[in-house]
């Protein structure tokens, strides 16, 4: 296992070099691929066998490296998303200077994730969690050179840096008490509250849970498709895996506020991210804040399993745990999916404007059932994937009641409230993603589409049977994930779900029995032989005009949610000679929190930063004037005897 | 097998599958009978399913399989969920389990197949019905599954079996959790069946239509499925509120000699609300349904007080 992952990371490396050749960057991606794919093995291989090579954690400030069960289940769900996402590169990168520098950075982007996750040293973890932030800024910059971009881009750094001191400041504080990779730390002391709350703020904020996302829906649709994916799939989830270390196997049982936090911050972001979601009508800002739900969904889960803990429930938290990391798997396989789909999409229709897009399926059969298939995943349908560990995280929500006091208790169901919310709040807004974009007969901004080249759709396609497998046989890995809490019992699982409570969730055997039930009622209804006639539009010629747009197809719930949403709306009538000219409608959903939240701030910033300016005279003179102030303060301290 | 056990097959099996259609039939007829007419007959619903049985449909022009097979799939997913929901507490296992959240997914999926299909044909009204339809659903969904997470807690499983048995009796209704959690799924009931005050299953003017625009363009066989979907999901709510959410008995011949009674009662209480009710105000429904599910929270919170 050891020497694939050495080989994997050296493919990479070798991928990267042979990307700047100038014969064109696909073979040097294919390389890459051929790497991600290695690393991917060997994280399986470690997942799944249950063993560990390398070091283990230490709080010295040496690197050092290694992988246990834990890091192999990331290092899989990287390899899950990378290798489809490097192959769908080999056709996606242009042979020119950009495609090139992506073509290269994506090696250093993977190398990095990896580095993060086999880190054993908190040295090795900050540098790889540096990198991994900067790197896709880099790809960003070099694909896109206009100002917009070049603001997102800051937005995305400074927001990831200022959140991301908690990941130093957490990591830093565990090394100095020799408490990582033990359960040093006991939850009685002060210590241990900063540790936990840095991490919390730290973590989250590369999660992008809701409040503190703000770059997440700015900066993962301005990469390029890859790098999207890897983004939205993978990147937010090693958030998800450091917060796992941190507070689940690093310190003891946390107290109960711990896991209630955890659970709120979830609760927020899976139903906040889903609901914005729905507002959106460029395909790659909606699943981008789609990603905040699933994240959301996630949390949920490990907030569940912090409270099991703190109850001495140890086997549900063991379950919990076990949903969290299988919906962070599942989201990984589908929104993978969703980003090279919408990169697909933009590439043979020319948009990702969904009001634009439209009957891609009949232009593009196989990019359009591949997002089909993941549009439902994501939308959390039986039987594929994402309704498994939704189901997951209902069971492990509604069992806190019953083990919980009264406060947790009812914060575990608000929190069920919120999963079936943002549940039915994914299926409206998939399935608009889904008509807008694939259904119906083509429109004039797509009539000239046609498929993508056969890379770039085997890599969707590979995702979307991923999506179907990881649906069928959810407990094949469900039950080693659940292994994985600390003090859990292996559970033996079938290719189904079964938790003690519950009906159990036969997921070969429900598909299998949908698909006998649907095959019998096609074979019943007869093929239609009369000639196809239009839609009907009360009498008249249904002409694309009288189409939905996304606006139209939301707008009951943009009403119905008006005092919370305050949606913004404009209508100009231009009437001359008593004649209407035109009529412009401007509306939009502004985004709550960047108005009431960000903006105060970033104005309080620069106003201060503003005023401090003042102290700048930008003279000589009052530079040394206050240089020689400083140092009389100083003497005089030293005087006083107030520096000891 | 025993033969409670049998019985249970056959009342879940005959009575969702064939059974259904009859249900929207007695509460047209009790409507009727209401309102001083004297209304089609209750084996009227299965006359509209033979008719449409022998039609031939039309398909749109411009769609494609997802319209074509979609009425079969989300008829499929509605056939499952029949076999989820157990009539009585002693159900035989049919393979597919008997888990009430798994319910909700299906229910999901039939929701999502039936509006995607609705896009296919890009007909305005039919999207009309499908998008207030799921913004309807965010309500009905956050109830549902609180008002069945009320229930599993006292039951202690989700599994329906065990919660038909585990509601059973006068015990459970010592607290208020149920009768809370009842008054919340019986907002469901409405929700579900499509009917006043959420929506009016006569109307037949497109600007009005929830649960029948999606329908609009659907014809001959496709149509009967879709018909007979309707009525299962009549089925399945009512029989969870029949056997869950209101008294039952222990004993599982009782449980399956009241059944019907309990059937007829709620239908009438339908037809009664139908009758008397005017149909709400769309934006004002999710409203109501919030209403239900803070309602259904309460329930649980009460549970939580009393155990803890």
């Amino acid at each position: 296992m050891g020497s694939l992952l050495i080989a994997g990371a050296a493919l990479l490396a070798l991928g990267a070099s042979a990307a700047a050749l100038p014969r064109g960057p696909a073979l040097g991606v294919w390389i890459q691929a051929v790497g991600a794919a290695a690393i991917g093995i060997a994280g399986s291989i470690g997942f799944l066998s249950g063993d560990s090579v390398g070091a283990v954690f230490a709080s010295e400030l040496e690197p050092r490296l290694g992988v246990d069960p834990l890091s192999g289940f990331f290092l899989a769900m990287l390899g899950l998303v990378a290798t489809p996402a490097l192959v769908y590169a080999t056709a996606y990168l242009r042979d020119d200077a950009r495609g090139r520098a992506t073509a290269v950075l994506c090696a250093p982007f993977v190398l990095s994730l990896t580095l993060v996750i086999t880190a054993r040293d908190p040295l090795t973890f900050l540098t790889g969690w540096e990198l991994m932030t900067l790197v896709p800024a880099a790809v960003i910059l070099v694909t896109h050179a206009d100002a917009a971009a070049r603001r997102a881009v800051f937005v995305y750094v400074a927001v990831t840096h200022l959140g991301g001191a908690g990941v130093w400041v957490a990591l830093l504080l565990l090394a100095s008490h020799d408490a990582i990779g033990g359960e040093g730390l006991t939850s009685d002391s002060g210590l241990y509250v900063a540790v936990t709350l840095a991490a919390i703020v730290g973590f989250g904020t590369k999660a992008g849970v809701l409040p503190l996302h703000a770059w997440l829906p700015r900066a993962h649709p301005l990469a390029p498709a890859p790098v999207s994916a890897l983004m939205s799939g993978v990147m937010v989830k090693v958030a998800v895996y450091g917060l796992v270390r941190v507070l689940v196997e690093w310190t003891g049982p946390a107290p109960i506020w711990v896991g209630a936090l955890v659970l709120a911050l979830g609760a927020l972001s899976a139903v906040g991210g889903i609901l914005y979601a729905l507002f959106q009508r460029d395909l790659k800002k909606l699943l981008a804040f789609s990603t905040i739900d699933n994240v959301g969904i996630t949390f949920l889960g490990l907030g569940a399993c912090l409270l099991f803990r703190a109850h001495g429930e140890d086997a549900w938290a063991a379950l919990a745990l076990g949903a969290a990391l299988l919906h962070a798997l599942n989201h990984a396989a589908f929104k993978g999916l969703l980003f090279l789909g919408a990169g697909s999409l933009e590439r043979a229709a020319g948009t990702v404007d969904l009001d634009r897009l439209g009957g891609m399926l009949r232009q593009a059969p196989w990019t359009g059932s591949a997002i089909l298939v993941g549009c439902a995943a994501i939308a959390g349908v039986p039987p594929l994937n994402g309704f498994a560990s939704e189901w997951l995280t209902a069971q492990a929500l509604l069992r806190l009641p019953a083990v919980g006091d009264v406060p947790d208790g009812a914060l575990g169901a608000l929190s069920l409230a919120a999963l079936a919310t943002a549940a039915a709040l994914a299926v409206y807004c998939f399935v608009k993603v889904v008509g807008q974009a694939l259904l119906g007969p083509p429109n004039e901004h797509t009539a000239g589409a046609c498929e993508v080249p056969t890379a770039m759709r085997a890599a969707t396609l590979a995702l979307a049977v991923a999506c179907v497998a990881l649906g069928l046989a959810p407990g094949a890995i469900y039950g080693r994930l659940a292994a994985l809490a600390p003090g859990a019992d292996a559970i033996e699982t079938t290719a189904g779900l079964d938790v003690p409570g519950s009906g159990g969730l036969p997921t070969p055997a429900l598909a299998l029995v949908l698909i006998v039930f649907f095959g019998a009622l096609v074979l019943a209804r007869r093929t239609s032989t009369a000639p196809a006639a239009p839609t009907w539009a009360c009498g008249q010629e249904a002409v694309p005009a009288l189409g939905w747009t996304g606006a139209g197809f939301t707008k009951s719930l943009r009403l119905v949610l008006e005092a919370l949403l305050r949606p913004e709306r404009e209508i100009t009538v231009e009437t001359r000679g008593g004649v209407v000219r035109s009529v412009t409608y401007t509306g939009r959903v502004p985004h709550l929190v960047d108005e009431y939240v960000y903006r105060p701030v970033t104005v309080a910033a620069l106003r201060l930063a503003a005023a401090s300016r003042r102290v700048q005279s930008g003279r000589l003179g009052t530079y040394v004037a206050y240089l020689g102030a400083l140092v009389v303060a100083l003497l005089l301290a030293v005087k006083l005897g107030a520096l000891g | 097998m025993s033969a409670p056990t049998i019985a249970a097959g056959v009342a879940q099996v005959v009575g969702g599958f064939a059974l259904a259609p009859l249900l929207p039939g007695l509460v047209q007829q009790l409507k009727a009978r209401l309102q001083g007419r004297r209304g089609a007959s209750v084996l009227q619903p299965y006359r509209e399913l033979r008719r449409l049985w022998g039609k031939s449909a039309i398909d749109v022009e411009g769609t494609g399989p997802v319209y074509r097979f979609g009425p079969a799939l989300a008829c499929a997913a509605i056939a499952i969920a029949v076999l989820l929901v157990p009539a009585m507490s002693t159900a035989p296992h049919l393979g597919v389990g008997h888990d009430a959240l798994a319910l909700a997914g299906f229910l999901a999926l039939s929701r999502f197949v039936l509006a995607a299909a609705s896009w296919d044909t890009r007909n305005g009204f039919a999207l009309q019905g499908v998008a207030r339809d799921l913004t309807l659903s965010i309500a009905v969904e956050a109830t549902l599954v609180l008002a069945l997470a009320a229930a599993a807690l006292v039951a202690g499983s989700t599994d329906l079996r065990t919660m038909i048995a585990g509601t059973s009796g006068t015990d459970p209704w010592t607290s208020p959790a149920l009768a809370l959690a009842a008054v919340a799924f019986l907002l469901v009931v409405v929700a579900e069946t499509g009917r006043q005050p959420v929506d009016n299953p006569d109307t037949h003017l497109e600007l009005t239509m929830i649960h029948e625009g999606p329908l609009l363009e659907v014809g001959g066989r496709d149509l009967a499925l879709l018909q007979w979907a309707a009525a299962a999901r009549h089925w399945l709510v009512l029989v969870l509120a029949a056997q869950v959410f209101l008294p039952h008995s222990v004993d599982p011949w009782a449980q399956l000699a009241l059944l019907p009674l309990a059937l007829a009662t709620l239908c009438a209480a339908l037809a009664i609300v139908e009758t008397f009710v005017a149909k709400m105000r769309i934006l004002l429904v999710p409203r109501l349904l919030g209403v239900g599910a803070a309602v259904a929270l309460l329930g649980i919170v009460s549970w939580l007080v009393e155990t803890t």
